[in-house]
């Protein structure tokens, strides 16, 4: 993994290089010694299909946090594309029936609130915990607006069948339309020069700029670039659901931040990769289907959760080469 | 004048604290374009308002637009308040309306948490408005101790109803065998009482159904959705029926069990009467839900202050079953569906009381 390379392959770089790994082996033996159905087939499935759609997320949300900016933005993007998607399909509420199609309107639609983000935030000089957290509201409430209150009902099955639903090697569709998303994700940021530049800009922005790297046009491209992803958890969120409505990826943003940071990228930019990231949603998927397997009390639950995302971290994130932590 | 303004303008502002200006307020245009703009003349008859957590909800959308039916009625302004879950928020939109309305408002009040409604109550009283709270309130806050102005408190009882509903749920599946049950948020005074109710049910079975686990998911889809798979690795067909408090919940559970290739075969109940349970009733994967006829919340908290105000009749005369009142939940089930579609809840603003169903206990 990148961050490795970056920490020098010391005994304990190379410890931290695998260490959200070994957090999650760990948690799995733990979980299936309590529980042994944990390691049947059948419960994979269920765990790769739960984590599906906060992968999606986590893709986009690694780049953002690999630049050292954050996104917020991600429930109102989501949910915007959610009800686009399911008023495109066909549904209760309209009468366009397009099938398949609302996938890339969904992505496209993503994709343009994602450069919105980006120029707010580059052109206007607004931090990005701002103009994202606004954009995310206003998504929200455009969401809102069009619904007025209500849901729409998805009616095509195929939809559903297609993005959700449905089988291929008895593992779901969500699931590897997910993996297709990784992998996607990962030739943008190994093969592609964008990709490069983010770690770039994420490490020292001065350095870059003076590197000759085109930092506004990157920031801007790479917010566009999650906002796509965004749009696609939300039609993968409106297909596994059935409805699209404006709450639909309520708590989705926070699952997604957790993610990225218990799999090892640094909010402060420049460390960590989205295979760090594919590591740290099953983390946070694992201890929460572990949590209910292992019969742990609701109350304590959440303190557990808290717990384990401080005792990741502490292990996964090198923090020697961060002057100030704060 | 105008010119000293202008000249202000550009010594203190540059260009890029113009255009975040510019860009917060489109973005507030955007937010503030789903809610009804506020009036901005003073009013001169009663403003007729309805404060809600949120209209992405299908249970607050209702409960508007019932307040929204009731205005139109009289003819009087009608505004929404929006909590977005946050108390702060809803007390100092309520105080600013009642300011700006000199007092002549008519609120019906969802609070966003139970002390909430002491401080609402206290300032609509001191402004000399009329206020009906719906849902939480603390214990010890009962209207006739702020006559006139606090005029009602509207509930439903949740232990009875959760206890139905869940005996639909054990009907659905021979009466016998393991259930699992999704709850709200903890502390919610709903939760613990549809917790309670769903308790009572399984205790009159005599240990013919179990509770194999009980999860709170927060009154979230998703969370019930995620919960709901683990459940089906931990018991497997041990789970002949879900509870959920919600409908919300309930939908999240039934999109998990339609992924194992379950819906249908195991039963789900939920609470609330949202669309699409009602749908879900029909198509055998719900067994059954409780319609709750927000807009007859939404509408009879202020017609039944209205009628106060207008000397229709006298609140302070009424007796405490009038004045803290359960409304009536209609249970929908397969086979109550089609007549629950063809005939929906009809809401009669002239006939105050005539869904109440006992005064409030307190247990």
């Amino acid at each position: 993994m990148t961050a490795a390379v970056k920490s020098g392959d010391t005994l304990t770089g190379r410890w931290r290089r695998w260490a959200p790994v070994a957090v999650l082996v760990g948690l799995c033996i733990f979980v299936g010694l309590f529980d042994f159905n944990f390691f049947s087939w059948s419960n994979f499935v269920r765990i790769m299909n739960v984590a599906a759609i906060p992968m999606v997320i986590c893709m986009g949300s690694t780049f953002i946090i690999l630049m050292g900016s954050i996104d917020l933005s991600a429930e109102g993007v989501i949910a915007i594309c959610a009800v686009a998607a399911s008023m495109l399909v066909a549904n209760d509420y309209t009468g366009v029936a397009i099938g398949l199609w609302s996938v890339p309107i969904a992505i496209v639609i993503g994709g343009a609130i994602g450069l919105i983000n980006g120029a707010v935030h580059v052109k206007l000089r607004i931090p990005s915990f701002m103009t994202t957290l606004g954009i995310g509201f206003a998504g929200i409430g455009v969401a809102t607006a069009i619904l007025g209150g209500t849901m729409v009902r998805i009616t095509d099955n195929g939809f559903r069948n297609d993005l959700s639903l449905g089988r291929v090697f008895d593992i779901p569709a969500a699931v590897w339309i997910a993996a297709v998303a990784v992998g996607v994700a990962w030739v943008i940021q190994e093969r592609m020069r964008i990709g490069r530049w983010l770690f770039a800009i994420g490490t020292d922005e001065a350095t870059a700029r003076n590197a000759g790297i085109p930092v506004e046009r990157t920031r801007m491209l790479i917010f566009g670039i999650a906002g796509m992803f965004y749009g696609l958890a939300g039609a993968l969120s409106a297909a596994q659901i059935g409805r699209g409505h404006a709450l639909i990826a309520q708590d989705k943003l926070f699952t997604a931040i957790t993610a990225v940071v218990v799999g090892g990228t640094a909010l402060s930019g420049g460390v960590g990769s989205v295979l760090n990231s594919v590591i740290g949603v099953f983390i946070v998927v694992v201890l929460n289907n572990g949590m209910v397997l292992m019969g742990i009390e609701p109350y304590v639950q959440k303190g557990v959760q808290g717990l384990l995302i401080i005792a990741a971290v502490a292990l996964a994130l090198d923090r020697s080469r961060l002057d100030v932590v704060k | 004048m105008a010119v000293t303004l202008t000249g202000n303008f550009n010594k203190k502002m540059n260009r890029r604290t113009v255009l975040k200006g510019a860009a917060g307020a489109a973005a507030v245009g955007a937010m503030g374009s789903s809610f009804p703009m506020p009036a901005i003349a003073q009013e001169t008859t009663w403003t007729l308002a309805n404060s809600l957590r949120s209209v992405a909800n299908p249970y607050h959308a209702s409960f508007a637009k019932g307040g929204e039916d009731f205005a139109k009625s009289i003819g009087a302004k009608y505004e929404v308040l929006v909590t977005e879950g946050n108390s702060e928020k809803g007390i100092a939109d309520i105080k600013a309306l009642l300011q700006r309305t000199g007092g002549k408002l008519i609120l019906n009040v969802d609070p966003n948490d139970s002390p909430d409604a002491r401080v609402i109550v206290e300032e609509v009283k001191k402004a000399g408005g009329f206020v009906v709270t719906q849902w939480n309130k603390p214990a010890d806050l009962h209207p006739w101790d702020f006559d006139p102005n606090y005029v009602a408190h509207m509930s439903f009882d949740g232990v009875p109803t959760a206890e139905t509903i869940a005996n639909e749920l054990f009907k659905a599946f021979g009466g016998e065998g393991g259930i699992v049950a999704l709850g709200g948020i903890l502390s919610n005074v709903p939760a613990i009482e549809r917790k309670l109710g769903l308790d009572n049910a399984i205790a009159k079975t005599n240990g013919k159904v179990q509770l194999l686990d009980f999860q709170p998911a927060d009154w979230n889809e998703q969370k019930a959705f995620d919960i709901t798979q683990a459940w089906i690795t931990r018991f497997g067909d041990k789970v002949k029926g879900v509870f959920a408090a919600n409908d919300g919940m309930g939908m999240g559970a039934l999109e998990a069990l339609r992924q194992n290739g379950l819906a249908g075969k195991v039963p789900v109940v939920g609470i609330d009467g949202i669309a699409a349970a009602v749908s879900a009733i029909e198509a055998g994967e719900f067994a059954g839900t409780v319609a709750w006829d927000p807009l007859w919340t939404g509408g009879m908290g202020l017609a039944i202050p209205y009628a106060h105000a207008t000397g229709k009749i006298d609140i302070a005369k009424e007796g405490h079953e009038h004045r803290e009142f359960y409304g009536t939940g209609i249970i929908v089930t397969k086979e109550t569906v089609a007549a629950y579609k063809n005939n929906p809840p009809k809401v009669d603003f002239n006939d105050l009381w005539g869904k109440a169903t006992g005064q409030i206990q307190y247990r």
